[in-house]
């Protein structure tokens, strides 16, 4: 029983990060904090209990700049054994087909008989990447995931995925294949030192997304907006008192209370 | 019935979604997507279903939308299956000319709608608000940054998907005087590697959600199980009340899951809805923006829920309420 899991990670700005738009175009301040995708911790979890009790090994892989190294030392800390870095250095971050395609461009050859991703990217909350890779390397695929285990003799993978309003679905699937994680599937570990100190002394590869192939995005980014308000959005002025008592006379009026 | 796909150049294509026989409510939204998207580009519009043998789920929605609607008949295929769900709706779209593809921005869609994008050459959008259209190009907005921005998006390939966020779009009203239109076609049961099995209920919502008056909800901002007893002594203030939770609340363990609200919880429209610590993103308001009345309570001033809300209460959660209950007493 021997299981290599490949786990694709995100670094994501923090979600109290405060935007600024310039023509558009969304602008982070210099002092903004960039975190794993929170998604892909769970993921990274589900890969290193899966793999500890089949003796496996866990890979992860990130593609973006320079400082999304930060995530990888980050999963290297919970225990990832191997770190893989494709390095995006265009401006425009890439779209998911891009994501995907690059992942399935280094793939091949790996071996791997899970790949697991978060169910989306906190960012830019598309969910695709997942689904399209595994389109690309042809692969039985299960969204939302929040329960996963080998199946009998380690034959396969059964899975729990979630859909809406409280309903589930127990999907069995072949290895190898890819799984979008949801939140709640576990509780993620913390990096530990010992994890951190052999991250140090094994860097992560680092390959120019650059000297890839590439297909194009075939989307334009037109521009962002702050979202508009759908509803009065009264934002209430003064001292927290001045505001309490403003709340109390609105619900009041309304006979809330 | 014919084995064949009718050949019209240049559709949309909206795919239904069902579930235990019954059309979801979500298939109405992407007809409205669909209609205007065919609209705006000239093109023509169907609504795609694809059911088992013994179901007459297109011919319902012809009846109620009165839009040409086909059904694809596939014997087995009674419950949702995304690896066949993708692959009968390649080899039905590949021959159709479909110049775009709407599926709902659900767990169902997600299993398929990138996936067949990538089947297709087509690009894919996920999760549209809004389709907007200049000069015969669409514009398609949609969320991101927890719904804290809106990014608008031209796709410039000759073919489309889209997964469109629940809730976005009205639903398309039933028809009065058009005739409906459905074409059936059968197709096998495609070769699949995976195997599911009928969706179950996991999460019975709590019934009190759906009764109250008033709801005080928690989110990520309330900070610890500690703050929930606050929030509860909130809810008592008020007269048939209930309290609930988003989703990180609930898996951080800090209520049930019956509690939940949103995409994957319960959808709710009380009289009052007091959102506490809760930033607002798409997946919780598809499940609370029909309350009567919204006030958000949140530290950060860009948080989204702001934006939905009739009285915006930019404050530290602990310290407002506090200083609410301290005013309600007096």
């Amino acid at each position: 029983m021997f299981m290599r899991i490949l786990v694709m990670i995100k670094q994501v700005c923090e979600p109290q990060s405060l935007f600024e738009l310039a023509d558009g175009r969304i602008v982070l301040s210099p002092a903004t904090r960039f975190q794993l995708n929170t998604y892909d911790e769970y993921a990274l979890e589900a890969a290193l209990s899966l793999a500890s009790g089949a003796q496996g090994e866990v890979t992860a892989l990130t593609i973006g700049p320079a400082n999304a190294q930060a995530v990888l030392t980050r999963a290297a800390g919970m225990g990832a054994k191997k770190c893989v870095h494709l390095l995006w250095e265009a401006e425009a971050p890439p779209s998911p087909i891009q994501v995907a395609a690059l992942a399935a461009d280094w793939i091949p050859g790996q071996e791997f008989e899970l790949i697991l991703t978060g169910v989306m990217s906190q960012d830019s909350m598309n969910g695709a990447v997942g689904p399209m890779l595994a389109a690309l390397l042809d692969l039985p695929l299960a969204t939302s995931v929040v329960e996963l285990e080998a199946g009998p003799g380690a034959q396969g993978i059964r899975a729990v995925r979630e859909m809406e309003g409280g309903h589930r679905q127990f999907i069995k699937l072949p290895t190898p294949c890819l799984l979008t994680i949801q939140s709640s599937v576990n509780q993620p570990r913390y990096p530990t030192l010992s994890n951190l100190l052999r991250a140090k002394a094994n860097p992560p590869q680092v390959i120019e997304a650059s000297s890839r192939n590439l297909p194009p995005s075939e989307v334009l980014h037109l521009g962002a907006d702050f979202p508009e308000s759908s509803r009065a959005g009264l934002v209430l002025p003064g001292s927290t008192e001045e505001k309490a008592a403003a709340l109390l006379r609105f619900l009041q009026e309304r006979a809330f209370l | 019935m014919a084995d064949s796909v009718p050949q019209i150049p240049g559709r949309v294509v909206a795919v239904a979604e069902h579930r235990e026989g019954v059309v979801s409510p979500v298939t109405w939204e992407l007809v409205s997507c669909g209609r205007q998207l065919a609209q705006t580009q000239g093109l023509e519009f169907c609504l795609l279903v694809l059911e088992g043998q013994n179901q007459n789920l297109g011919l319902e929605a012809a009846q109620y939308c009165g839009e040409r609607v086909i059904a694809v008949k596939v014997p087995g295929l009674e419950t949702f299956h995304g690896e066949a769900q993708r692959l009968i709706l390649g080899d039905v779209l590949a021959t159709m000319g479909a110049m775009a593809v709407i599926g709902a921005h659900t767990t169902s869609g997600m299993e398929w709608a990138p996936g067949l994008a990538v089947s297709l050459s087509a690009v894919f959008i996920a999760g549209v608000e809004a389709c907007e259209s200049a000069e015969g190009q669409v514009t398609l907005v949609r969320a991101c940054h927890h719904g804290k921005l809106w990014e608008k998006l031209r796709p410039i390939a000759e073919r489309l998907v889209l997964s469109v966020q629940p809730g976005a779009f009205e639903a398309a009203v039933p028809a009065k005087d058009s005739t409906p239109v459905l074409e059936v076609i059968e197709k096998e049961y495609p070769t699949c590697r995976t195997e599911v099995e009928p969706p179950f209920t996991m999460v019975k919502h709590d019934a009190a959600l759906g009764r109250a008056q008033v709801i005080v909800a928690a989110g990520r901002g309330v900070g610890g199980p500690a703050n929930i007893a606050l929030l509860r002594e909130l809810a008592a203030l008020f007269a048939n009340s209930a309290l609930a939770g988003s989703r990180p609340v609930c898996d951080y363990g800090w209520l049930g899951f019956q509690k939940q609200v949103g995409l994957t919880g319960a959808t709710v429209s009380p009289r009052l809805y007091i959102a506490c610590g809760i930033s607002g993103a798409p997946q919780h308001i598809i499940g609370m923006r029909g309350a009567d009345v919204i006030v958000s309570i949140n530290s950060d001033p860009e948080a989204p829920i702001h934006k939905i809300s009739d009285v915006a209460v930019i404050e530290d959660l602990t310290t407002f309420i506090k200083a609410f209950m301290k005013l309600t007493v007096e």
